[in-house]
């Protein structure tokens, strides 16, 4: 069990940090904390653009940070799950 | 063209090739059931609870392949809708759900028949939306049908506050002619070498098994599934929601698998060396205890969504995509290989298969029993149903011991004509999806396997099928018990029969029945099984429901041994445990 930071990147659309939250409950995750705002530095996301083959515009996506403590197999599950997310560009292990 | 909310949204649903309409009125909706009335392209089917039109559009689904779509209005109407999309859900069902809402201007006062439908439904819906203006309607449906069909399918949510579908003001109808969502982006292709790893695995294996479940059959992926077995002669198994994917008949299908699999189902999982997993997630009635499941089986899985890959049990080799496109790519792998396929290979395995089905495999000879000194035996009815249908009906079933014997003793040998709540286990479903199977195929035989427990969860819609003329064959096995629980409270609770029984205050369903206009038969005694069931299915015209009254105290075996068991552990029989 190891103290994990996430990163989400999503559509910054009424009831989507809903799911991602209400899925932590769903699924039995605990948060320990959460972070959320509109991304206005879209020049630091080239790399998620790129790997997404899109282009950001301003306040068009919402950062979400997630701390949590997790396994590493719970780690890949939970990611797995909230990239399942329709509203979801990316969610990944901030390092 | 120029359209209101109201219009253009049933103009959408019409240009997604809707035909059924499944719904329940009601003040939210309104302005839309305007609508249907001012049109003819599609027919609305006036269910008699908002949950018998969830399973009714599930059923239409299953049984087509095709999104089944449902209308209710707002608070009530859609909290009764909630059991059929859980249902839905669960099995990766295609749906999408209308729901009316309060006007937009109400949200958040609790007004009148006003409830939060987008955080109510958040937890079972693939994915939901909320209408903002009344222009957005054609794309958000496009989306909708999208989302549903796409991918893991599932069911959709779309909540429509009543100001959206005023008739008074018009926009433009042009909805997008391609959807792109950029967040949403399923795999479809696997990649080619994570199939090269499988097929050298394969042709190593000596003690194989193919497990397919209902992601196959999501997937149209039969043909192909039958393909790769005429190149491997592997032994097969399905999940309950996989049966019919792979032809029962075929000399190597053993049975269905887990809480209630045929023994050697269950033991040739529990000794291979080698699992293909093909659109099945290894839920816990089919791993048992996850821990002491398939102790020496590498795992190869097939699935279209990741997360259901390694969520439980570790897959060696996972291939991401549509598994009838893995499937394609898989066989034609395996056919630039044909030389290095050794099937002496398998032969000891093959026949170590038919010991164990010799040993305690399911008796499909139960139905010769016509001694009235004996109550006839639940399983034998199954039997009598599979043989007069030839094995060709649609069945959908409710929750239950009747379930169960209706998976282990019909043989289906075509995929989507098993229609039954795998996941959630929702009594109540068998009759609404037989209405749903019979809309989409009316000339088909359509048989609703119940018990009557499950039947009057939602007996209600017996008044849907007389409105709509729905003849299809209701087979209510009856045992005057939630035998199910029943069977739970025997074997776990020293036999205390908590709550499981109703006295003797069961309707006299004959008559019940013919009060909606329907044929009521009542069978009691095994020399009259065969000629009633004949004569009941001899009716093309009608809905006929049979109550045949069969013994309390039959248990489903084989039964897996839990808590702590493997899947080797199973009840054969009321005193025998292997
Ligand atoms: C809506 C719902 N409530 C409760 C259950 C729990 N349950 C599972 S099987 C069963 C008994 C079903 O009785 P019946 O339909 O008569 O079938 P039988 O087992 O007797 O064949 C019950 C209560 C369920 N699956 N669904
Ligand atoms: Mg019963």
């Amino acid at each position: 069990m190891m103290q994990r930071k996430l990163l989400v990147i999503l559509e910054n659309k009424p009831g989507a940090l809903a799911r991602v939250v209400g899925l932590f409950h769903q699924r039995g995750y605990n948060i320990e904390s959460l972070h959320v705002d509109p991304v206005k530095d879209v020049e630091n996301y080239a790399e998620i653009e790129n790997s997404l083959n899109l282009k950001l515009k301003e306040n068009e996506v919402s950062r979400l940070l997630i701390t949590t403590t997790v396994s590493d197999n719970l780690l890949r599950q939970i990611l797995r799950q909230i990239n399942k997310l329709i509203d979801v560009l990316i969610a990944k292990e901030e390092i | 063209m120029k359209l209101a909310g109201n219009d253009m949204l049933i103009k959408s649903l019409v240009d997604e090739g809707v035909e059924y309409l499944f719904g329940y009125p009601g003040g939210a909706a309104l302005h839309i059931y305007d609508a249907i009335f001012n049109q003819k392209e599609l027919q609305h089917i006036l269910v008699r609870h908002e949950q018998g039109a969830t399973h009714a559009a599930d059923g239409y689904a299953r049984a087509t392949g095709k999104p089944g779509v449902v209308l209710v209005t707002s608070g009530p109407g859609a909290t009764n809708a909630i059991t059929g999309i859980a249902t839905a859900f669960m099995d990766s069902i295609p749906m999408v759900v209308l729901s009316g809402q309060v006007a937009s201007h109400l949200i958040g006062t609790d007004a009148f028949q006003e409830t939060d439908m987008i955080g109510i439904s958040r937890p079972i819906v693939k994915h939901s939306f909320s209408i903002e203006s009344a222009e957005e309607i054609p794309k958000v449906i496009k989306e909708a049908f999208y989302i549903a069909t796409s991918g893991r399918p599932g069911p959709v949510v779309i909540d429509i506050p009543k100001d959206t579908t005023a008739p008074d003001k018009l926009f433009e109808y042009s909805p997008p002619e391609l959807v792109k969502i950029r967040s949403y982006n399923p795999p479809v292709e696997p990649d080619s070498e994570q199939i090269a790893r499988a097929v050298s695995e394969i042709l190593k294996a000596k003690k194989p098994v193919i497990y397919a479940g209902g992601g196959a059959i999501n997937s149209n992926a039969s043909k192909e599934l039958f393909e790769l077995n005429e190149l491997l002669n592997f032994p097969v198994t399905n999940t309950l929601m996989g049966l019919g994917v792979y032809p029962a008949k075929n000399k190597r299908f053993m049975g269905m698998l887990g809480m209630h699999g045929t023994y050697q189902s269950n033991m040739a999982m529990h000794n291979a060396d080698l699992i293909i997993a093909i659109g099945a997630r290894f839920d816990d009635r089919i791993t048992n205890t996850p821990d002491l499941f398939a102790p020496n089986a590498k795992i190869i899985h097939f699935d279209v969504d990741q997360s259901s890959v390694s969520k439980i049990i570790e897959a060696n080799i996972a291939v991401f995509g549509q598994v009838k496109n893995s499937l394609i790519e898989l066989n034609k792998q395996l056919k630039d290989k044909i030389d290095s396929i050794d099937s002496t290979l398998i032969q000891p395995w093959l026949d170590q298969i038919d010991e164990w089905t010799s040993l305690h495999g399911l008796n499909h000879e139960l139905y010769k029993e016509n001694s009235d000194e004996k109550k006839i035996i639940p399983q034998s009815v199954v039997q009598h149903v599979y043989q007069i249908t030839d094995g060709n009906a649609f069945v959908t079933s409710d929750v239950g011991q009747h379930q169960m014997f209706a998976a282990q003793y019909y043989h289906f040998n075509e995929p989507r004509k098993w229609i039954n709540s795998g996941g959630l286990g929702t009594m109540g479903f068998g009759l609404p999806a037989a209405m749903g199977v019979k809309l989409a195929f009316p000339k088909e035989e359509v048989v609703c396997i119940t018990g009557e427990g499950s039947i009057q969860m939602c007996i209600q819609e017996l008044s849907t099928c007389s409105q709509y003329d729905l003849p299809i064959k209701i087979i209510n096995i009856n045992n005057e018990a939630l035998g199910m629980v029943k069977q739970w409270q025997d074997m776990s609770y020293g036999g205390r029969h908590s709550e499981s029984t109703y006295q003797s205050s069961l309707p006299n369903f004959i008559e019940l029945v013919e009060s909606y206009g329907h044929i009521g038969f009542k069978i009691e005694k095994n020399s009259d099984l065969r000629g009633i069931l004949d004569e009941a299915f001899s009716i093309k015209d009608k809905l006929v429901f049979v109550d045949v009254y069969v013994d309390p105290d039959e248990h489903v075996y084989p039964m897996l041994v839990a808590p702590n068991g493997s899947l080797k552990d199973m009840w054969i029989d009321k005193d025998k445990k292997v």
